[in-house]
């Protein structure tokens, strides 16, 4: 009889959380199109560097600027195949505070460093002289559209573009090879015990993807109101600050709703705060590089995107995590 | 400088009687912050055994707080990146005085009294030069800004006073942060912690770096042994299924010994340890992990795992009369064998201890 009973309760509960998610679906629609877009991108990027060097070329920046496009979208997945060997830093060495980033690559340029040559050499330069960042001062910063030697300039701008693809590519084949299944078969590894901690890592991506939006890619140009700091705004030099923030909502808030999925109330509420937050982005349409942090009423817009963002996180927290048994103890979730 | 040190030496010597001790707070033993059903946050003054001694409000929440050696009174920091402090005089339940951050930095939530209790010293941000400082405040004197001078690294968190000596040890973080970036953390691929030695003169004795394969995990919080063993404890930046040791010993002058548990045990810790204590004995060392509801106990000999204890949201630890006492977000305050109290409050980060009336 007790068996009966337990036999049936479990069976109820394993029914009822097997509704809310499923982490192959998750897998199949947003982690591997993505990477998969990402990897086509680069590949392109990497071909139109081939093709032209020139900083002014038309078919290298639009090659760059989709690549990019590809790669914030997926940017808050950040555990697995993108940490390993740093390759997700190696793509996006952002916010660069200490300013490193023009400094290596002009040491580069003087030097004109070997290093270039091949793939392998290059993968150990340091990361603030690789990725998405890296070639946007060289196809968009007078310091280094024009920088000399010519020949030097061109071929970093190939082994950058070269490394993009290399990185992509490897976080695509990590997951293909073995992080996909490692996900899949959840409760039957030592990496995820259960269904459950897969789908919180998934939650955890968007939670940090979220939060690096708002503090970062919104607060680092908005500094304080007396001291607004228009030049640390995001990929300015490319006029990408906006878009990036965009890009960002647009892949947590598919990933958002996958892991919603069949909670209608949840996807809603969730839905709508992402809504607000798009409408609001669209009012900046005219300020791409977010330059208004300091002007007032523009700042006000900014401001309340970033709030609109802020509000997305704290539906996240009471509405997704319980559904997701994501833990939110005082303590746990204070990381200090 | 030697202006200044000649200064400092003169103020710890002078050693004023206090007229007031901690037995006129009703005696506590430990002090921790924490938040109430209604959202506001005090402080709390608690026995050896977890009973609550008395309450004080704070403005907002706290992080750890610093006890001074005889006056009962505790400062209460605000939590990164704030910009107060308060000085609460727990015997007659007022606000004592109040630290402001000079302009450009701000506190990391936690303090260090010299031994006198003369000098307080604040692990603090100079956020735009992304430098970690020590401010100096003057105890005898309501709490002036006496000056401050280089932690040694970036993002020191939390500092201790080697006992019986004039040297601080500091455990600088390495993650770079900005006030108008909130809490984002803004270096972690460059991040470098380290532990350093410094004297209270502002002199840098010793810089222990991570090994390269750790540069990840932050190392920030500390407990320090009579004889000068300090025990750390570290919060791994990386991918989580990644995360080396989170714990470790170090003696000036010596090799860091790193401490970590078994895989499964490693495992429910994730990557996370948010306090730690040396036992009353000084034998074993404890850190505790919210996260994974989790404390694990190491031998202070050879770093090897004695014992866990189990706690949800556990965070707080310090020694204890049975080894170690903690206190947990459930309102639970716990020794490793036993469940003393629970209180209508969730704990915050830390549990402090008020030095002992040194016994004639």
């Amino acid at each position: 009889m007790l068996r009966n009973l337990l036999s049936g309760l479990a069976l109820f509960v394993s029914a009822a959380t097997a509704s809310a998610y499923d982490i192959g679906t998750i897998i199949d629609r947003h982690v591997i199109p993505g990477y998969e877009t990402l990897a086509r991108r680069a590949v392109e990027l990497d071909t139109a560097a081939q093709a032209s060097c020139s900083a002014d070329s038309h078919d290298l920046r639009a090659a760059y600027n989709a690549a990019f496009d590809a790669w914030v979208r997926v940017s808050h997945i950040r555990f697995g195949p993108s940490e390993d060997e740093d390759r997700a830093f190696a793509l996006a060495f952002w916010p660069d505070t200490r300013g490193f980033t023009p400094r290596e690559l002009a040491t580069l340029i003087e030097t004109e460093d070997p290093v270039i040559e091949t793939q392998e050499e290059f993968s150990h330069v340091s990361i603030a002289a690789r990725g998405f960042y890296a070639m946007e001062f060289l196809l968009y910063d007078p310091q280094f559209t024009a920088a000399e030697p010519e020949d030097y300039r061109c071929a970093l701008v190939r082994a950058v573009a070269r490394d993009i693809e290399a990185n992509a590519e490897a976080i695509l084949a990590g997951w293909q090879d073995g992080y996909a299944v490692v996900m899949l078969t959840a409760g039957e590894n030592d990496t995820y015990r259960s269904r459950e901690e897969a789908a919180q890592r998934f939650f955890g991506a968007v939670a940090t993807g979220l939060q690096f939006t708002s503090d970062t890619r919104l607060g680092r140009p908005l500094g304080t109101f007396d001291r607004p700091r228009p030049n640390r705004a995001e990929a300015r030099r490319s006029g990408r600050a906006l878009r990036n923030v965009v890009l960002s909502l647009e892949g947590t808030r598919q990933l958002v709703r996958l892991l919603a999925e069949d909670s209608e109330t949840v996807t809603d509420t969730l839905d709508a705060a992402y809504d607000r937050a798009f409408e609001q982005a669209k009012e900046l349409e005219d300020d791409p590089v977010l330059e208004g942090v300091d002007d007032p009423q523009q700042r006000l817009k900014i401001e309340i995107l970033q709030q609109n963002i802020d509000r997305i996180r704290e539906l996240l927290g009471t509405s997704l995590g319980p559904l997701l048994g994501v833990g939110t103890g005082f303590n746990a979730m204070d990381g200090d | 400088m030697a202006t200044r040190r000649g200064f400092l030496a003169g103020l710890m010597a002078t050693g004023l009687t206090p007229k007031v001790s901690w037995a006129d707070a009703g005696a506590p033993a430990y002090l921790a912050a924490a938040q109430l059903p209604d959202g506001a946050y005090n402080l709390f003054g608690l026995t050896d055994t977890g009973a609550e001694v008395f309450r004080l409000p704070l403005p907002d929440r706290g992080h750890a707080a610093a006890a001074h050696p005889t006056r009962p009174e505790a400062v209460a920091f605000a939590r990164r990146p704030g910009t107060f402090a308060v000085v609460l005089d727990c015997a007659g339940g007022r606000i004592h005085a109040t630290l402001e951050a000079p302009e450009g930095r701000h506190f990391y939530g936690h303090g260090a009294f010299s031994p006198g209790g003369d000098i307080l010293f604040t692990p603090e941000n100079d956020f735009e030069n992304a430098r970690g400082v020590i401010g100096m405040w003057d105890a005898t004197a309501g709490y002036t800004r006496l000056g401050e001078f280089d932690s040694g690294g970036v993002g020191p968190h939390d500092t201790l006073l080697i006992p019986g000596t004039d040297v601080l040890a500091v455990a600088n973080g390495g993650i770079e942060t900005h006030p108008a970036s909130g809490r984002a953390k803004l270096n972690i691929p460059m991040m470098q912690p380290n532990l350093s030695y410094v004297t209270i003169g502002g002199e840098l004795l010793e810089t222990v770096d991570l090994p390269r394969d750790y540069h990840k995990n932050s190392l920030r919080h500390l407990s320090v042994r009579a004889d000068g063993l300090v025990a750390f404890a570290m919060q791994w930046q990386g991918d989580v299924t990644d995360s080396p040791a989170l714990a470790g010993l170090h003696r000036r002058g010596g090799e860091m010994r790193f401490a970590m548990a078994d895989a499964e045990s490693h495992r429910r810790m994730q990557g996370y340890a948010g306090s730690v204590s040396f036992s009353d004995d000084g034998d074993r060392f404890a850190i505790t992990s919210p996260r994974g509801g989790l404390v694990q106990v190491f031998s202070s000999d050879d770093a090897a795992l004695v014992d866990t204890v189990e706690s949800v949201d556990v965070c707080g630890v310090n020694a204890g009369p049975d080894g170690f006492l903690f206190t947990a977000g459930t309102g639970l305050i716990s020794t490793p064998g036993m469940d003393l109290s629970r209180h209508a409050v969730a704990w915050d980060n830390h549990l402090v201890r008020i030095p002992s009336p040194v016994r004639a």
